[in-house]
């Protein structure tokens, strides 16, 4: 199965401030196939979150989108009348949050706010609501169903929670499950139960999952391909694999290099000079630019678009698609 | 919970000795004259002594104190000097038209203020806003006694629309009187299916009513708004519109909920405040509850009738937030009555 | 009271006065409540020199002119003595804005100093403070001011002295709050750890640290100050005639409601009027003080 179900094509997105209008969002493009976990990795305030809630048409009133599409099973969502995207959150798209501690309401049992969602989309009332809840808690690790639908958020642990969560997401089958940082407000042995979780059941229910991180090592072990987001734009592109083989972005190699890793020496740890820029709607050139070790006149004054470098592989890089196209013709018959 | 209302109980009773001994002092200790004061101004040397030992003042504070305890606790809550009747009576027979305005007043305020808080929260910044902050500020800042004579002015006299003052009309008592059952007029009505009196008694609520709701419509209103708006700030609200949920269940059926909880504080204490509210409000609108008689007894320095109100509204107060607090546990899990 | 509409949780840090102002230039509403407030300060300050009639602002009748509806002459109206009703309110500013200056100035002296002592010691000095607090908010508010007012007996100066004996604890309430978070602040820690008294670190630290919520407090607190006297007055608990106390004038012109409706009605206004611009710059300072308020 290689047929699109998530296509976002040039999205951009600005946030009116009391400075003016802020570029959140610069023209993003990412696609996500049936069956496959995408990966969007970038430092906060890159525009990850804001790319996801803009999916599900929940941006916060602020927020605009100027141009671009999104596309969820062949439907165009961008323009779509709230009640056409009501239908769809919660239903074909899920979302699992951050901190499940607070994405939970604390004056409702955890039972009845599972029913409220199966009411909305499946039309399921009392013991068959309960039901279908039972058949997600069994599938997410939690047996002891009706116990946890009776409890209330702050009488469960974070991971139990979390766990929860992602049942309720499950509850109406949902094709695409978008996950936002959905391990990183947990402890690291939680974190990594969760993930599995996440993956077997994506194996096993055949979803797709949009995985939202600043992680990469989660990415690593979770992911099919990654799109790597700096300052509100696509920097690279790529299977996952071949991007922590051989990044092609400079960005996307300080990110690996900053990693830590067991198996790492230590000497291999490297980090990122400078900050994130302010309003990158502004910069002319490459947004990396001053952060870049590579930097060539050229990125000052030019944007460097997405370039293909290899199959299902492209990088948004001046100096790198000058190195791969090189590389091509050196190999490529004269 | 039985634990819960025990301990609740216990703290509700150091703090009403604490009050006990306030009243006390108010009443004794502060007054030079204590004895002339409960004679009156006609008060003779030999009268005065004579009163002096009868009420225990000559005896020493402490023990005058517990005399008061123990008489207090056996329901002996002294005599009113205007009334010559027992305070602990003059309290009872007055309560239930007090009641009756406090219960409709507050109706009114909470019902009216959530609904204002909640539209006012949901319309944030627009024109519907503006008037809801506005007229909750607005509301918190009428002089309930001067409102009263403003409604008067327009109501009765300018708009002949409601009665001016009262409980009921006086040609009723002849015509078709409400026969006393429990002592609130409004249920005497019912249950004696006088319709006629009904209609006539609420005609006649109306306007006390109002005047009183204003301060706590506004504090309810204002304190729902700004509940609200947090509410609808939180994670769990984003999380449910991710769900598809719609936004008017979101409103009423979720985040009203969250919201509702600190609001229920500022509905108790805005009760504890029509209590004192009503005073005015009686005086104004002739209703025959405790008002005129506090009024009366606080002006002739009645204090067997002060001391009595004053320590009858503290333990009314006690009484309000222990209900604050049940109400809380009941809709907020976060809370444990353990 | 007004006293829970406020009340911060946290201790906001107060603004600086530039930014105050610009804050508040833009709400049209605290710009109103400001120049009502002005008006009265300049009432209270040269109401003589303001009034049409100010002799009979202080009470000197004219019998001739009794009862005589708002008129060019008299725009509030006269009354039963003949007195011209403007007059009577403009110098009746002075009483008014005093006695509520005094009574918050006396629950602020009372509340803030042991607010600031309960919250920084912690303990059983803040158990026996706060305990003492929850005895006088046992009182509906108001009905203990009535009842020492009783005990006193009427007058001015006694229900400013019994509205401040009932008004203190949320003052104390509201210093404890701050007082225990400034507490584990890094500055005060340093004082601590430096070996600067108990004693100077409230008055030199805490203190100073919390006016900025203290203030926002009073500011409303004006106004509802101002409307509980006008209750005890209008009940013949606060200031005797001939006094041009607007809760007497309301309470002595309700024999004439019918028919004479603004001997009551005016100096009801003004009261209503006062105590709405100090809610507003109360609301509107809140504004200041918390960005989350902001729209």
């Amino acid at each position: 199965m290689t047929d699109a179900l998530l296509q976002v094509r040039d999205l951009t997105i600005d946030f009116r401030t009391p400075a003016g209008p802020v570029r959140a969002v610069d023209a993003i493009s990412l696609d996500v196939r049936r069956g496959e976990v995408v990966g969007l990795v970038g430092e906060t305030g890159c525009g990850k979150t804001v790319t996801a809630l803009s999916v599900l048409g929940l941006l916060p009133p602020s927020a605009r989108i100027v141009s671009g599409s999104i596309s969820f099973e062949g439907r165009e969502l961008v323009g779509q009348p709230e009640k056409e995207l009501r239908a769809i959150r919660g239903s074909s798209i899920a979302m699992v949050f951050q901190n499940p501690t607070t994405a939970f309401n604390p004056v409702f049992s955890l039972g009845a706010q599972m029913r409220h969602v199966v009411r909305a989309h499946l039309k399921l009332q009392g013991a068959a609501a309960d039901a279908r809840i039972d058949e997600t808690l069994h599938a997410v690790g939690l047996p002891e169903t009706a116990r946890v639908r009776r409890s209330y958020p702050h009488q469960l642990s974070g991971g139990m929670l979390q766990r929860t969560m992602i049942a309720m997401a499950l509850l109406c089958r949902p094709s695409l499950l978008i996950a936002d940082e959905p391990t990183s407000a947990l402890d690291v042995t939680i974190a990594a139960q969760i993930l599995e979780l996440l993956r077997s059941l994506q194996e096993r229910e055949g979803f797709s999952v949009l995985l939202i991180t600043h992680d990469l090592g989660v990415i690593r072990r979770f992911s099919d391909r990654v799109t790597v987001l700096y300052a509100g734009r696509v920097a690279e592109t790529s299977g996952a694999p071949a991007l922590f083989a051989a990044p092609k972005h400079p960005y996307s190699r300080g990110l690996i290099g900053a990693v830590p890793r067991a198996n790492a020496r230590r000497e291999t740890l490297v980090s990122i000079p400078g900050l994130v820029p302010a309003n990158p709607g502004s910069i002319v050139g490459c947004a990396f630019a001053d952060r870049c070790p590579d930097v060539i006149e050229r990125c000052r004054l030019e944007r460097p678009q997405l370039v293909p470098v290899a199959e299902g592989h492209a990088v948004a890089c001046h100096v790198a698609a000058a190195a791969a196209a090189r590389s091509a013709a050196g190999t490529a018959p004269a | 919970m039985i634990r819960f209302l025990i301990r609740r109980l216990a703290g509700s009773v150091v703090v009403l000795l604490g009050v006990s001994i306030i009243t006390f002092i108010l009443a004794r200790v502060i007054p030079s004259d204590a004895a002339a004061m409960y004679i009156g101004p006609k008060a003779r040397p030999d009268d005065i002594a004579r009163v002096t030992h009868q009420l225990g003042l000559d005896q020493p504070l402490p023990v005058q104190y517990l005399t008061y305890m123990r008489d207090l606790l056996r329901g002996d809550w002294g005599t009113s000097i205007g009334t010559k009747r027992p305070v602990l009576e003059e309290i009872g027979g007055r309560l239930p038209a007090t009641i009756e305005l406090i219960v409709a007043a507050m109706t009114m305020a909470i019902l009216f203020g959530v609904l204002l808080g909640v539209l006012s929260a949901r319309w944030r910044g627009r024109a519907p806003d503006l008037l809801v902050r506005v007229g909750s500020i607005v509301g918190v800042s009428l002089p309930a006694f001067w409102l009263a004579l403003i409604l008067q002015v327009v109501f009765f006299r300018n708009l002949h629309l409601l009665p001016l003052a009262g409980q009921v009309d006086s040609d009723l008592r002849f015509v078709n009187p409400i026969l006393p059952v429990t002592g609130f007029v409004l249920v005497d009505a019912v249950l004696g299916a006088n319709w006629q009196g009904l209609g006539d008694a609420l005609l006649h609520l109306v306007l006390p009513a109002v005047t009183l709701a204003a301060y706590p419509l506004g504090l309810v209103a204002r304190m729902t708004r700004a509940s609200m708006l947090e509410t609808l700030d939180q994670d769990y609200i984003r999380t449910a519109r991710a769900y598809g949920l719609s936004e008017r269940f979101i409103t009423y059926r979720l985040a009203l909920k969250n919201a509702l909880i600190p609001v229920v504080t500022i509905a108790g204490l805005s009760l504890a405040y029509a209590l004192t509210g009503a005073f005015f409000v009686e005086i104004i609108f002739n209703w025959p509850g405790l008002g005129t008689f506090v009024v009366h007894s606080l002006l002739n320095v009645d204090y067997p009738a002060i001391m009595g109100i004053t320590l009858f509204g503290a333990i009314g107060y006690v009484v309000i937030n222990l209900l604050v607090d049940l109400i809380h546990a009941w809709l907020d899990p976060r809370v444990t009555l353990a | 009271m007004a006293a829970v509409i406020v009340a911060p949780a946290e201790p906001a840090m107060p603004g600086s006065a530039a930014r105050v102002r610009r804050i508040l230039a833009r709400d049209p509403l605290a710009i109103a409540s400001l120049v009502v407030i002005g008006v009265l300060v300049l009432f209270a300050v040269a109401g003589p020199f303001i009034a049409p009639y100010p002799e009979q602002g202080a009470g000197a009748s004219s019998v001739a002119n009794r009862m005589l509806g708002p008129s060019q002459a008299h725009l509030f109206g006269t009354d039963e003595l003949g007195r011209d009703m403007l007059s009577r309110i403009i110098i009746g500013a002075q009483g008014a804005l005093g006695v509520a200056l005094l009574v918050v100035a006396l629950a602020i002296g009372i509340g803030v100093p042991l607010g600031a002592i309960a919250g920084y010691r912690r303990g059983r000095v803040d158990a026996v403070i706060m305990r003492t607090t929850d005895l006088f908010l046992a009182f509906p508010p108001l009905l203990l001011a009535m009842a020492i007012v009783a005990a006193l007996g009427p007058g001015l100066d006694h229900a400013a002295l019994a509205l401040a004996v009932s008004w203190w604890p949320w003052y104390a309430r509201l210093q404890r709050g701050t007082a225990a978070s400034l507490r584990e602040r890094p500055f005060i820690e340093a004082a601590r750890a430096a070996g600067v008294g108990d004693a100077v670190i409230i008055v030199r630290h805490i203190i100073p640290n919390s006016l900025g919520p203290i203030m926002v407090q009073a500011t409303t607190d004006i106004g509802t100050v101002i409307l509980a006297a006008g209750g005890l007055a209008f009940l013949g608990l606060g200031a005797s005639p001939p006094a041009p106390d607007w809760g007497l004038m309301v309470a002595q012109g309700r024999t004439f409601i019918l028919d004479q409706w603004w001997l009551s009605a005016f100096p009801g206004l003004a009261i209503f009027v006062t105590v709405l611009a100090f809610n507003l710059l109360g609301d509107a300072l809140l504004d200041v003080l918390d960005p989350r308020r902001r729209a």
